[in-house]
């Protein structure tokens, strides 16, 4: 999780919803990309996981847009996607190919607690009321998030013992 | 345009619909975003991109892009990227590979590329493996390496590709790896807009076939900022020091820039057309030339 020339302390409302809708824009797109290696290396569980993981994503992000156009309609964007590195969205190698639901789950998870992360060290440097309010909205959802993960986790069967790397071929002597 | 009304280029107009097929986790994902970034901040369109590369998983990468893209022969991106920037200058010219198809099969294209100074940006995806071909030893795979094709270790000295490039001269010299996808975008960026020939080798982990010391976490054990060390990327003698390190740590930005870029040959091929064409017969007498009088 990274950013990059944020200005956290002269953050605007609506530039703090748009970054925002960004967070939400590039996790739901890690989502989808995941959901797509999962159905390509034959790991339907994950996928399925991972679309429910699009969905709310989207959700969220359908949220945002709308208090944003409510707000400050079509008013240019003055950040960008460059400045937000994977503060909600699963590290690149959170996956694997044969992953079981539980380990889909553990990386989403990870990802919700690492949102939180985010919105709790950016607060001390904000210094707009609104703004604040808002990085506080966003850092009680990600707790609620994190909630709902953990509610499916429970809900799951004992994992086998086997490692995604049981599947995976061992390099072959020529 | 963006849903709030702006113009500017995102990450997403460079991404084409055709979905990487790379092992889940692979590095090279994020490689890809990293490109993505940059090209939006460069903000070219990507009609007016070429994006060429070798063979290897890694050089699928044009394909996921919307620029225009080559995935050509083994070790042949830097020919062809050439070939593509001679014809059309105005084009910003990608080429990319794996450390495999940059300082094996292509290892000998890179030298004339370099004294050539063609803008040219070249990324090397270095996960030290072939992982297409299943694991075998490639040009950096560290000594002692044990593979399907060195049973008992590798008997052989990894090449280093920063000292490579910079013993040849190249004008830009960076490394990045996906332990810092912040510095890797910038760092892409930076090479592209570099006047010049720009070489960005990225530690990319293979997961699949690659060690565990090569996986992010064992990169990020080992990597450093060059700025952190405060690093004066103007010095190439203290770039080649640093570059020495390639294998024990991992130093992440830019190696060197030259202060003073010299002309590109694009550069030079202007310039003697311009001094050339003075006396040059008119095109419709070109063929005059070959007619003995």
């Amino acid at each position: 999780m990274a950013t990059r020339g944020i200005d956290f302390a002269n953050l605007s409302l609506k530039d703090a919803l748009d970054l925002a809708i960004l967070i939400e824009d590039e996790a739901q797109e890690r989502y989808e990309d995941f959901a797509a290696q999962m159905d390509q290396h034959r790991t339907p569980e994950a996928a399925k996981f991972f679309r429910y993981m699009v969905e709310n994503e989207a959700k969220h992000g359908r949220e945002l847009t709308a208090r944003r156009l409510q707000l400050f309609g079509d008013a240019p964007r003055s950040v960008t996607p460059a400045m937000i590195f994977d503060v909600e969205a699963p590290d690149f190698d959170a996956a694997r190919a044969f992953m079981t639901p539980r380990k889909a789950m553990e990386a989403a998870l990870a990802s919700e607690v690492k949102a939180h992360a985010f919105f709790v060290a950016a607060l001390p440097a904000l210094k707009d009321v609104q703004v604040r309010a808002l990085f506080e909205e966003l850092r009680e959802e990600e707790l609620e998030h994190q909630h709902l993960v953990q509610i499916e986790l429970a809900k799951l069967p004992p994992e086998s013992g086997l490692s995604e790397e049981d599947f995976v071929d061992e390099p072959a002597p020529q | 345009m963006s849903a709030t009304g702006t113009c500017e280029y995102q990450p997403k107009d460079y991404k084409s619909d055709l979905k990487p097929i790379w092992c889940p986790g692979c590095g090279d994902f994020s490689v890809v975003q990293g490109i993505y970034r940059a090209l939006a901040a460069i903000g070219r369109p990507p009609h007016e991109i070429a994006f060429v590369s070798g063979i290897g998983c890694s050089s699928r990468i044009p394909g996921y892009t919307t620029a225009y893209g080559f995935n050509s022969v083994h070790g042949r991106a830097l020919p062809i990227a050439q070939g593509i920037k001679m014809a059309n200058p105005e084009l910003t010219v990608l080429a990319a590979g794996g450390d495999g198809d940059g300082f094996s099969i292509g290892g000998g294209h890179i030298a004339h590329l370099i004294r050539r100074n063609m803008d040219i940006t070249y990324i090397v995806m270095d996960n030290q493996i072939y992982g297409l071909t299943k694991g075998q030893l490639s040009p950096t795979s560290q000594k002692g390496r044990v593979t399907c094709t060195s049973r008992f270790g590798s008997l052989e000295e990894p090449v280093n590709p920063l000292l490579y490039v910079l013993a040849y001269g190249a004008g830009f010299v960076a490394q990045a790896s996906p332990t810092d996808l912040v510095g890797m975008a910038a760092t892409i960026e930076e090479a592209i807009r570099y006047p010049g020939f720009a070489f960005v080798n990225i530690q990319s982990p293979c997961v699949t076939y690659g060690e565990e010391a090569q996986q992010i976490k064992g990169l990020k054990a080992i990597s450093e900022t060059l700025a952190s060390l405060g690093h004066n990327p103007a010095d190439r003698l203290a770039a080649m020091d640093l570059a020495q390190h390639y294998g024990e740590k991992l130093h992440l930005g830019v190696f060197y820039r030259n202060p003073e870029p010299p002309p590109t040959y694009g550069d030079l091929v202007k310039e003697r057309q311009a001094l050339l064409s003075k006396d040059a017969p008119p095109k419709e007498r070109i063929l005059d030339l070959f007619i003995k009088k």
